[in-house]
């Protein structure tokens, strides 16, 4: 499993993940913004983000905590804390 | 689904007619041959006949699967996978809705053929899922697709 060595490069990994389905291009992409409201994230659209998210990262989210996950910063928490344990 | 009701690893094709909501003559799978245990991934098969229906004009001369209707064995497939890894949702009436299709062709399914679709799943959730799916027929790759979908539970 990766550590978190860098977590900019985390952050700059999971901003083009997002960025690539949302199709939000990146440097419009605000960390505190809100999925749904904001950025007009849909729930399929959430559901690949976090599929790619895991991918990305090889961790697993668990399903109770995705209706948490509602801006990039909230991703940026959840996967640092997954990769720590 | 009950898991009872498997021989020798293998859903009989009454047990696919009871899970999917599709009913006849929109049902595209005809067995589930194998499953993962940790519910990641499913095997179906769908023997393709020259008395499909769709056949008749797709083409008269030179009948071949028609893409959506392969798409379609692979959500079915997806449902089934869906099922499998969340079976207590399927007391609750769900509904599915395909959402996200990325299917890319690589060549024709005719009748003769039988269709391996394998459906793995990226993300299986209550409210959807995305699923990698891949049909073939013997090791030729017919087609590869991501599907989105979503689920909305009944009572």
């Amino acid at each position: 499993m990766p550590k978190v060595k860098d977590a900019g490069a985390m952050r700059k990994g999971i901003r083009k993940l997002i960025s690539d389905i949302s199709e939000i291009p990146e440097k419009e992409l605000k960390d505190d913004a809100k999925f749904a409201e904001d950025m007009g994230v849909d729930s399929m659209k959430a559901l690949e983000i976090v599929a790619a998210v895991e991918k990305k990262f090889k961790v697993a989210i668990p399903e109770e905590q995705i209706p948490t996950i509602r801006s990039p910063n909230d991703v940026y928490e959840l996967i640092e804390k997954l990769l720590k344990k | 689904m009950s898991h009872q009701d498997q021989k020798n690893g293998q859903f009989f094709s009454c047990d696919v007619k009871k899970v999917l909501p599709q009913k006849y003559p929109f049902v595209f799978i005809d067995r589930v041959v194998e499953f993962d245990k940790t519910g990641s991934s499913i095997t179906c098969l769908k023997h393709i006949t020259a008395n499909e229906d769709y056949f008749q004009g797709h083409f008269p001369e030179n009948p071949i699967m028609p893409g959506v209707i392969i798409i379609e064995a692979m959500a079915q497939a997806g449902i089934l996978l869906y099922a499998h890894v969340k079976s207590d949702n399927m007391k609750k009436n769900p509904q599915f809705f395909l959402g996200k299709v990325e299917a890319v062709f690589k060549r024709p399914a005719v009748p003769g053929d039988t269709l391996v679709i394998e459906a793995s799943a990226d993300k299986v959730i209550d409210t959807g899922g995305i699923v990698k799916v891949r049909a073939k027929v013997g090791e030729d790759i017919i087609a590869e697709a991501v599907l989105g979908f979503g689920v909305k539970l009944g009572q």
